[in-house]
């Protein structure tokens, strides 16, 4: 039993490092993944990555400090217009300092919408953050000089290193190495935004937020300040956002202002219910369903023989998105990943031998 | 007289007025739940277009009545979604909204937005994506005055009167019937109305039923129109322009939510014309961040919002 | 292990399990590919194209692709091209205006992917002028021709750039070149006014006045988006400025719901000039479907294909084929009217099918965009479809017409065709139509 306990000290005195392997296990996991993939999965993974990071963002300020934001497709695409004008401008910049640029940007849009933010309670922070996610379309066409307006901006494919081609052996096509090339970054891009919020939330600051989200007299009384925190969660997610947006449009070559509109954001959040609020697997997962709904509306279609032209078959995804939604709100609020995490937690709380001891620290 | 009244300030102002109206009656629907179930119904707009879906795809047909047939005209049409309108809301809050009530806020958003998309996707897949043409009961054509244009038509008039008529049947019915007396405590107080013997979950479903026949007939009017029809989108912009009125208005007033509904048509009609339609949104978002820093509870509220 | 360790360790394990397990479940299975070209078998050929099947440019724009899918089944029903059916797979991209109304549908780019998974030989007929140019360096990077894209913006026509790209209709400068120089000749010393899209179609559309010294007195620019947000309500100032400055013509660029907009505000202030349409927003079935309250009976407008109600030795034809595909026009019948965008998604489909067909056996990607090139096209279109080194537009000219109901055009100007390209020096020259006839190999029997 020493080593065990050897590995449980361990854990509890360096958490951070703890996280870093894990995060770097699982990283090298998916990258290994991608090797077999096929070019279709492989771009959806991509994609889907990047909005499991916005998502994540959102999760931030919902699940950690209780505020529901529409406004987080414009802060994806606020995040994506700024790596696009950049890219086409600078092609010589390395891609990840674009993609820190696109979160720069998100974060400091978020203070200025965090700002009067602070002020507001449920309905009219909602109300707020819907006119500023109709807004989004509007400011990209007055400022039509810079982002083409209306119009799409083509941003500088992602090309794969020579050295990934030789890695995947022939017969393969430009496709397949490519859209390798894409999932990867992304993985990686995710894996570290993940391990940055495992960190945040676990942190002091984050564990100020949840107090927030508890108990607002309490944490003023703990010595919180109220509009400071909201402020703060306000950014990180619209950080997270941008840096979604950034990564989603260098992976897909191509940015375009319709794209983030209420929708989005109102998407942005269904994911994050149904994968589950507050938890890192949650975003993972609403990500991934971003992705992957089409290939199961496909699935679905095929099976029950509606075509996908028909009035029927053109809205079905709408039709399963909303009743999902509506279902997973009512019977299991808690979400996929949610619900799944409090069936094993509650398990070990039942069993004599793990009950909680008086020295756990609180989640 | 006339150069003034067919200038273009008074054409935007009338234009504004007539485009506003629906603004203004759906702002009405959403304070009208809000304020018996504190929910935002975020699928306000398309429940009000599912009802008039189902009005107006009966138009000239004929129903059959054993006595006699009835030819099914506008006005049937509209009596019909109404009607929906109406049942459409009671079912919802029966069997969506009532699992909801003491969840936390985010429960409710999260339930009336996926209901917004089925409603649509349900919608397009029943009756198609493409415009189903809703003919004006009057004439759209501007009367003129001295060979000039003035920008109200007979079908502009009656828009503005469906709404007033709307309007003053629900302050009729919230100020100075018994019903409304307890719809009113149902929303204010409910353990202590519920004491008093009433019946503070029928007074619930009653407020949804309400505010869903308002919203039918806003749905009705927006596609009734001379160049446009029904769409399972018609509502989506409405619906937006009128949550930032509502909330810019004061959750908590319906004539407030009227009174911005209206205003934000008349200035979005000013502002496309005179500077350019892309500053419509911003403005608005411009005045609701103004307003409520100023006075949170909204322009028209008068009960306090807690502040921190 | 303890408890806590486990609990620790478990939830993240289980959520990265579940992913995979997700990822897993979307994998779709790599096609085996013939050796040889992508999406090329011994008896299949598969393409795609991304349209607005669903949403706000739904309306009317939805029947291109399917009556071009139409002739591909024909063309299959009598056993194909050299052996060859032809797979036609349609993917829904909304106009790439994803929100309520199209929940969740895939951008034009991730629809695009898909179809190069599957793979597609090309993509025939995708529609839309930013949808296609967002994924025109994504094409272009894989090798896949871009082919006949659906939209009259000049960015089709750029060989040196993109070798693989073509469009098909004529662009809209050509199409407002010629509408100028029909107004210059038969609508002299009229003030003329313009409203157009705040983007390439209005762009372009002005351009072509300009070019042939149709100068107009008033320009204006209205946004999809706002018209969208604001209704019918949004046009009233522009409509109403127009007749403030006594616009004896006013030129429309608009979209069929646009068109519906200005031609409503007019009929509400009493306000009736001659209206001259382009040809994308002035088809008279598809603005019947949008309203049936306003109509552009009298309007001039522009065509590049023979009216329905010609005599054509086409129009019968494609009767035809619209008949035998009710899975894509059901509640066609013989006296259904023939709308504007199935004559269009037919034009193109054909010139596919002859195409393919001249290439003969050996099917390959770059073979295809160079018998584009060399191929002398039969299309119901009104004026010669021709590819050059230097031309990737497509069609160049059309003839003027007006609408005389509210279903039919008919030609003025005695049927004359005219032509011309989009640099602004080329002139517009009267020719004769060109009088094609169904292809012997396309007879039904």
């Amino acid at each position: 039993m020493t080593p065990v306990f050897a590995v449980i000290d361990f854990r509890r005195a360096h958490p951070v490092l703890v996280r870093a392997l894990l995060t770097l296990l699982f990283t090298c996991l998916a990258l290994f993944l991608t090797y077999f993939f096929d070019p279709l999965t492989n771009y959806n993974l991509a994609t889907g990555a990047a909005m499991a990071i916005v998502i994540l963002g959102l999760s931030f300020l919902t699940g950690a400090s209780g505020q529901v934001s529409l406004g987080n497709g414009a802060f994806m695409g606020i995040g994506a217009y700024a790596a696009a004008i950049w890219a086409v401008h600078h092609t010589t910049t390395p891609l990840v300092g674009t993609l820190a640029l696109a979160t720069l940007v998100g974060a400091a849009v978020g203070f200025l919408i965090g700002l009067p933010a602070t002020r507001l309670r449920g309905p009219y922070l909602a109300g707020m953050t819907i006119a500023f996610a109709l807004a989004f379309e509007p400011l990209v066409s007055i400022f039509s000089s810079w982002t083409n307006g209306d119009a799409p901006i083509q941003t500088p494919l992602l090309t794969p290193p020579g050295w990934l081609a030789s890695l995947v052996h022939a017969p393969t096509s430009s496709l397949t190495t490519t859209n390798m090339w894409l999932a990867d970054i992304s993985i990686v891009v995710t894996g570290v935004a993940f391990f940055f919020m495992a960190n945040l939330f676990r942190s002091r600051t984050g564990r100020a937020m949840r107090l927030v989200r508890e108990n607002e007299v309490a944490a003023e009384l703990a010595g919180v300040s109220l509009p400071r925190a909201r402020v703060v969660a306000f950014m990180v997610s619209a950080a997270f956002a941008g840096l979604g947006g950034g990564l989603t449009t260098l992976v897909q070559g191509s940015v375009q202002s319709s794209t983030f509109n209420l929708g989005l954001s109102i998407t942005i959040l269904s994911l994050l219910v149904i994968g589950g609020i507050g938890t890192l697997s949650g975003a993972l997962l609403g990500g991934l369903i971003f992705a992957y709904s089409q290939n199961w509306i496909t699935w679905i279609e095929g099976k029950t023989g509606i075509s996908s032209t028909s009035n029927l078959g053109g809205n079905l995804k709408g039709i399963i998105f909303g009743l999902a939604l509506i279902l997973v709100m009512l019977l299991a609020p808690l979400g996929i990943a949610g619900s799944i995490r409090f069936v094993i937690l509650r398990q070990f709380k039942k069993h004599p031998l793990t009950r909680p001891s008086q020295s756990s620290t609180p989640q | 007289m006339d150069a003034f009244l067919t200038s273009r300030a008074v054409s935007d102002l009338l234009a504004g007025l007539v485009s506003g109206v629906v603004i203004g009656l759906v702002a009405l629907s959403l304070v009208l739940i809000w304020r018996s179930t504190h929910i935002l119904n975020f699928a306000q707009g398309a429940m009000a277009m599912f009802a008039a879906y189902v009005g107006m795809t009966q138009l000239s047909h004929r129903l059959d009545l054993g006595a006699f047939t009835l030819q099914l005209n506008y006005w049937w049409c509209l009596v019909i979604a109404i009607l929906a309108g109406l049942a459409i809301g009671g079912v919802t809050e029966r069997v969506l909204v009532r699992p909801l009530y003491g969840k936390p806020e985010i429960n409710p958003i999260v339930v009336m937005v996926g209901f917004l998309a089925t409603l649509e996707a349900l919608a397009g897949a029943i009756w198609g994506t493409t415009t189903l043409s809703v003919p004006t009961p009057f004439s759209f054509v501007d009367w003129q005055l001295h060979g000039q244009p003035l920008a109200l038509s007979p079908n502009d008039v009656f828009r503005i009167v469906a709404t007033f008529v709307v309007a003053v049947l629900i302050a009729v019915l919230f100020r100075f019937t018994n019903i409304g007396l307890q719809l009113r405590a149902s929303a204010v107080a409910p353990e202590v109305s519920r004491l008093l013997g009433v019946r503070v979950g029928r007074m619930l479903t009653l407020g949804w039923i309400l505010a869903s026949g308002v919203g039918a007939v806003a749905a009705v009017i927006q596609a009734t129109s001379f160049s446009t029809g029904l769409t399972p989108s018609i509502m989506e912009a409405p619906f937006a322009i009128a949550f930032i009125a509502a909330a810019v208005g004061g959750l908590e007033s319906p004539t407030g939510a009227l009174v911005a509904g209206i205003a934000f048509g008349i200035m979005q009609q000013f502002v496309s014309d005179y500077l350019n339609s892309n500053y419509v949104l911003l403005i608005a978002l411009g005045v609701l961040i103004l307003v409520l820093m100023i006075r949170p509870q909204g322009l028209f509220s008068k009960r306090v919002v807690r502040r921190v | 292990m303890s408890r806590l360790h486990l609990r620790r360790i478990a939830a993240p394990a289980l959520a990265v399990s579940l992913s995979m397990g997700v990822a897993v479940l979307g994998l779709t299975a790599a096609s085996a590919t013939a050796a040889g070209s992508p999406g090329v078998t011994n008896t299949s050929i598969t393409i795609g194209a991304t349209v607005p099947l669903t949403g706000i440019a739904s309306t009317g724009y939805n029947e291109v692709a399917k009556a071009a899918n139409a002739v591909f089944k024909y063309v299959n029903s009598k056993g194909g091209i050299n052996h060859r059916k032809i797979n036609y797979i349609l993917k829904d991209d909304c106009y790439n205006t994803p929100g309520f109304g199209c929940t969740g549908t895939p951008n034009t780019t991730t629809q695009t992917q898909a179809l190069l998974a599957v793979p597609v030989f090309a993509t025939v007929g995708s529609l839309g002028t930013p949808t296609q140019e967002s994924v025109r360096n994504l094409l272009k990077s894989h090798g896949v021709p871009q082919l006949f894209v659906n939209s009259g913006s000049e960015a089709w026509n750029n060989p040196s750039h993109y070798p693989m790209l073509f469009g098909w209709q004529q662009s809209y400068i050509v199409e407002s070149k010629i509408l100028g120089t029909y107004m210059n000749k038969h609508l002299k010393g009229k003030k003329l006014c313009f409203l157009g899209q705040n983007d390439d179609f209005g762009g372009g559309g002005l351009q072509g006045l300009k070019d042939v010294h149709a100068n107009p007195a008033l320009v204006q620019k209205y946004s999809v988006t706002s018209l969208v947000l604001g209704g019918a309500a949004y046009f009233t100032p522009f409509i109403k400025a127009e007749q403030t400055a006594s616009c004896k013509v006013v030129f429309l660029d608009t979209i069929p719901g646009a068109t519906a907009a200005a031609l409503g505000n007019a009929a509400a202030l009493s306000f009736h000039p001659q209206w001259v349409i382009s040809s994308v927003g002035s088809d008279p079935i598809t603005l019947h479907k949008e309203s049936s309250a306003v109509n552009d009976v009298g309007a001039i407008t522009f065509a590049e294909l023979p009216a329905s109600t010609d005599t054509n030795p086409w129009n019968a034809w494609d009767r035809k084929v619209l008949l035998a595909d009710p899975a894509d026009f059901p509640g066609f019948t013989a006296t259904t009217p023939m709308d504007g965008n199935m004559a269009y998604g037919i034009g193109w489909g054909v010139s596919f099918v002859e195409a393919l067909r001249a290439e003969g056996k050996n099917v390959t990607r770059a073979g295809f965009v160079a018998t584009l090139l060399k191929t002398t096209f039969q299309t119901p279109a009104l004026t010669p479809l021709k590819y050059s080194k230097s031309n990737h537009e497509g069609l160049l000219g059309g003839y003027v017409d007006t609408v005389t109901s509210q279903t039919a055009t008919t030609a003025v100007a005695g049927k004359t065709v005219y032509v011309t390209t989009p640099t602004t020096s080329s002139k517009v020259v009267v020719t004769h139509k060109v009088s094609t006839s169904v292809p012997a190999w396309l007879q039904p029997g």
